[in-house]
């Protein structure tokens, strides 16, 4: 019997759905077009239940799973599968699953209750009452909250998430050392570890984002490089990158800053302010990669995009900035991607001269809302959506006056401003035992408005607080 | 030893029906065929292309092997050796010899366990056995199986491996968090810090409207601000499209040149110089015409921009065009362009070759004669007259050519170009012992109207060759030129010309008529009518000879010639006759 490919049939299955649902909005339930798509939902769900005994769709924050698979979603077909996730979501529903003697009348009552206004206060609990009473058998559905994806938030995941970032980081730390020294770099090693980052982000992403807030200011500079590249992926994968490109897209990232290894030692480590003249020697650094690169060998080809992230990181978007153009020039997509994951882990971290990091959500509103920043402002929309209003490791004093740092991103668009928090201590000062979790999009059942708020986000690094002793 | 790492797809997920390695029934003696029969394929996969049939046939062959065992079993996980690969104690697979062995392979870069699912023998078996063959020809500075396995992405092949990474790295380690103290000072300075803005805010507002918002506000949340919407992802799926899509070599290009416009920075102009005489080669073997013509455009144009190189600079940058304009270079050139390497419009490559400098004349000379193919022919020839318009002086050298091809080939391009100081070298030439280069030089001369030239071509009418002669005698005819008229009388008169054929005869008399005009018409009126010993008239093709030359020669003397044989008999005589009346009316 042929293997099922789990990711044709996945987006299968989520178009009938999405068809049946656009069909259903428009047409009474027996119009040709909704008996159409039923036949057709009916046709597809059925087929994998019989082969695979049932079948599941789940919904994680923003990735769909086909039973185990993770369907790989791209910009084609984005917006259909958002369209469906919000119908589930908009009634608490986590995942859906299948079984086995499943009829095609089961469908119609199913998807039109999808389509009916969530009930209030618990939307999965009106729906269930109402799905009880409805002509459906063979549907089973799991409430939003049950729905974990397997990957995200284990203690396994994170000790994944540390060991890759671990290995990215001595990576970055032997390739820019063999750089400065003139030794020829171990590009295998190199590829290995970005390849380890895409898996993780693909698999794992909250706890990618959660080692960059692993700061310390003796391996900035290779921290930095480590944190650019899990940030561009983030990005890129947002952007429906294939695995393929994203790889491309953290190796020239984990690069972007490979011409500092020739500049000189004392600039880039020096404390406090630099002369103008130092600054001038600072800013060849993007040429400075841009010539490195065409020196390392054992890439299969030329990597000219890897080149062109290390050239063009810090060009703004009407071209000033630096290095500067006599010939036409329209930065790569890519070069725009690490410019923004660059300007966002460089402005949260402190560096020889910079003592006064800013708030993460700080940085990501003056990246957004300052044109003279000179960011592509759709990339620090999609950078946004990874990380919300608030990124994780952001220290947050919220409406009850007790201290919290943001542990995980709301997925929901509507939700950005109300991540996780880890709740580190009472509203006094006095330290938790054991920090609690709380997720601030939840709201007081008695008062209908959230249970808690952030009022303000202050700097970790000015007071001496390490986020990361509550997140890692 | 570190601990394995899953890798390929479905890692770790051994899906319902597999067999475990212990399982007592596994069909070992098939998994050991699989094996032989991969070995085979893997064999065939690398001797044979791809449109083979052997490999065909050993590639089905491992594919009704893997069906069979799925037959049997869910899926096979083996754990690897340095020199075989077991089903739990049991083995199924080994090599002695380290080069052959499929254990090795995997063994070296670290993997230790190898799954295979049902489905690789459908869609991914020719690219199991493809990252197979490139893992066997990895340099050791660039990929391993690793790198490659995970590029492949295969679904229904998985491995463990032991990640030499992760050798001697240690993990962070969470810190024990703050002190009451330094916590309490954090909300004891944030809440100063608010108290003082509040009344700033307050003072500043004169008392009235709100405060600045510190953070986002929480009620009034605009998601639009902050994600993406269909039409903004709409406009990143163009862009994402227009990226994968974008010819980068031009941007890295243009970032070179304009650093190599920065004359303070001697040394990375010498690095950027560099840089750009490897990538000449690499863009062209690559088959990308236009940016290595962009390369040599922009080393031209800033090799004339004054201040831009010092004299170092300036020699390695003219060692790039001298480079490109190499012999050897050319012949690859012409190769890669014949074999389809490199793919360019006629206008491509004729924008490239406009670059290139004198040493390239008599390889594009040699190739643009002897290249069958009509448009790249004719491109090449365009190319060469531009670089030998800019290069007379060479255009000369090259009539000195020991090849042939390039001397002949340099001939016809002195004549059409009028290289006046050509002559000499043509008048040498026509001595040259291949024929074709002797008629080239003497269709030169004509162009020319080199008089050099044309006192030697007289030798050429006893050229070895019909065609030479025959080109001579047209030569020196279009030339008028007078010195040789007693030669022609020689040769209509000699025994020779009786032997030739008609197309040799007609071009001797017609030559004779141009050049000695009236002093030919005696001579030929005899020959066309006059009668010999015993009232024999001469062999009708000399008296047709005769009549075409003497109808190249204006004036009643030739005309009345003609006329007497105009009611001729002679079909042959007649026609020629009333031909040459026609012409020389």
């Amino acid at each position: 019997m042929a293997e099922l490919n789990f990711q044709e049939e996945g987006k299968k299955v989520l178009t009938a759905f999405y068809g049946t649902l656009s069909a259903l909005k428009l047409y009474p339930v027996e119009n040709d077009t909704v008996q159409q798509a039923l036949t057709s939902l009916h046709a597809v769900v059925n087929a994998i239940v019989e082969k695979e005994g049932s079948a599941e769709v789940r919904v994680v924050g923003d990735f769909f799973f086909l039973n185990e698979t993770r369907l790989r979603l791209d910009l084609s077909n984005f917006a259909t599968f958002g369209s469906f996730a919000r119908a589930l979501q908009d009634h608490g529903i986590g995942a859906v699953e299948v079984l086995p003697g499943i009829q095609r009348s089961e469908w119609a009552p199913f998807v039109s209750m999808l389509l009916r206004k969530p009930g209030q206060p618990d939307p999965f609990e009106v729906f269930m009452d109402r799905f009880a009473g409805a002509p459906v058998e063979h549907i089973d559905l799991r409430p939003e909250k049950e729905v974990e994806d397997p990957g995200e938030q284990s203690e396994e995941a994170l000790t994944a998430a540390k060991r890759t970032y671990a290995q990215s980081v001595q990576v970055a730390k032997d390739v820019l050392g063999d750089v400065r020294l003139g030794k020829a770099v171990n590009v295998r090693q190199v590829k290995r570890a970005v390849q380890g980052i895409v898996d993780q982000v693909l698999a794992n992403e909250n706890s990618m984002i959660t080692m960059t807030t692993l700061r310390d200011f003796d391996e900035y500079t290779f921290t930095h490089c480590v944190n650019v590249s899990i940030f561009s992926v983030i990005v890129g994968q947002r952007l429906g990158l294939e695995k393929i490109h994203l790889y491309e897209l953290g190796l020239g990232a984990l690069f972007h800053d490979i011409g500092k290894q020739r500049i000189d030692h004392e600039i880039i480590n020096k404390p406090g302010g630099l002369t103008d003249e130092e600054w001038q020697e600072l800013k060849e650094h993007t040429t400075e990669g841009l010539l490195q690169l065409f020196r390392m060998h054992g890439f299969a080809d030329v990597p000219y995009r890897q080149m062109l992230m290390a050239y063009e990181h810090h060009m703004k978007v009407d071209l000033t900035g630096y290095p500067r153009n006599t010939r036409d020039r329209e930065p790569t997509l890519f070069s725009r991607i690490v410019a923004v994951a660059d300007a966002f882990d460089a402005g949260t971290s402190v560096r020889s001269y910079q003592y006064n990091p800013w708030p993460p959500d700080a940085v990501l509103k003056e990246m957004r809302d300052n044109p003279k920043r000179g960011f592509d402002p759709l990339l620090v929309k999609a950078l946004i959506t990874a990380t919300g209003v608030y990124p994780i490791g952001t220290l947050c004093i919220l409406d009850s006056h007790e201290l919290a740092v943001v542990s995980e991103v709301n997925k929901d668009p509507d939700l950005l401003h109300r991540p996780k928090v880890r709740i580190i201590s009472d509203p006094m000062g006095v330290p938790l035992t054991e920090p609690v979790t709380m997720d601030l999009a939840l709201s007081d059942p008695a008062t209908g408005r959230p249970a808690r708020q952030i009022i303000k986000t202050t700097d970790p690094q000015k007071y001496g607080i390490r986020v990361s002793d509550y997140l890692t | 030893m570190t601990e394995l790492q899953s890798g390929g797809g479905g890692a770790g997920k051994a899906p319902e029906g597999a067999v475990a390695w212990d399982a007592p029934d596994a069909p070992v003696q098939d998994i050991r065929e699989l094996f032989v029969t991969l070995g085979k394929a893997f064999r065939a996969y690398q001797l044979y292309d791809e449109n083979n049939p052997v490999r065909h046939r050993f590639v089905e062959s491992l594919r009704q092997a893997f069906a069979r065992l799925w037959e049997q079993m869910g899926e096979l996980t083996l754990a690897v050796e340095e020199d075989r690969l077991r089903l739990d104690q049991t083995e199924v697979y080994k090599a002695e010899n380290r080069g052959d062995s499929l254990a090795f392979l995997f063994y070296k870069d670290g993997i230790r366990e190898i799954s295979f699912r049902p489905g690789i023998e459908a869609a991914e078996l020719e690219r199991f056995l493809g990252v197979l063959q490139r893992a066997r020809k990895l340099l050791p500075e660039g990929d391993d199986l690793l790198t490659v396995l995970w590029e492949e992405d295969l679904e229904h092949f998985s491995y463990r491996y032991v990640d030499v990474l992760a050798e001697g790295v240690s993990l962070p380690v969470a810190g024990p968090g703050n002190t009451e103290a330094e916590l309490k000072s954090v909300l004891q300075a944030e809440a100063a810090e608010a108290d003082a803005e509040d009344e700033e805010a307050a003072q500043e507002a004169g008392g009235g409207g709100d405060p600045p918002a510190k953070t986002v506000s929480q009620d009034d949340f605009n998601p639009t601000l902050y994600s993406l919407d269909p039409r903004e992802m709409e406009t990143l799926k163009v862009e994402l499209q227009k990226e994968l899509q974008r010819d980068l070599r031009m941007d890295v290009l243009s970032a070179l040149f304009d650093r190599l416009e920065e004359p303070e920075r001697p040394d990375r102009q010498s690095e950027v110089l560099g840089i750009l005489s490897t990538l000449l080669p690499n863009f062209l073997s690559r088959g990308a015409l236009v940016p290595a013509t962009h390369v040599l455009h922009e080393l031209r144009k800033l090799e004339a921009t004054p201040g831009i190189f010092d004299e170092e600079r300036m020699a390695l940058s003219r060692r790039i065009l001298d480079e490109v304009s190499r012999p050897d270079f050319i012949t690859e050139l012409i190769q890669a362009l014949y074999d389809g390497t490199i793919r360019a419009s006629p206008q491509q490559l004729a924008n490239f070759l406009q670059f290139l400098r004198a040493g390239a004349l008599a390889p594009l000379l040699r190739a643009s004669e002897t290249v069958d193919h009509k448009e790249l022919q004719a491109v090449l020839r365009k190319a060469t007259k531009g670089i030998a318009e800019r290069n007379r002086g060479a255009v000369v050298r090259l009539l000195e050519e020991t090849d042939s091809v390039v001397a002949s080939g340099a001939a016809r391009m002195a004549g059409e170009m009028q290289i006046a100081e050509a002559g000499p070298a043509l008048a040498g030439l026509l001595a040259h012992s291949d024929p074709s280069v002797r008629l080239a030089a003497v269709e030169a001369a004509v162009s020319l109207k080199a008089s050099t030239a044309a006192s030697a071509l007289q030798n050429t009418l006893d050229d070895p060759d019909r065609e030479v002669r025959i080109a001579a005698a047209r030569a020196l005819g279009t030339l008028k030129y007078r010195p040789a008229a007693p030669r022609f009388a020689d040769i209509v008169q000699g025994k020779e010309i009786r032997n030739a054929d008609i197309s040799e005869k007609v071009a001797m008399f017609e030559a004779y008529g141009l050049v000695a005009e009236e002093g030919a018409v005696d001579l030929m009126d005899k020959l066309l009518n006059g009668k010999g010993f015993l009232g024999k008239r001469e062999p009708s093709e000399i008296r047709a000879a005769a009549a075409l030359g003497l109808g190249k020669i204006p004036g009643p003397a030739a005309d009345a010639a003609l006329r007497r044989s105009a009611r001729e008999d002679d079909p042959v005589v007649r026609s020629a006759v009333n031909r040459a009346l026609r012409e020389s009316e």
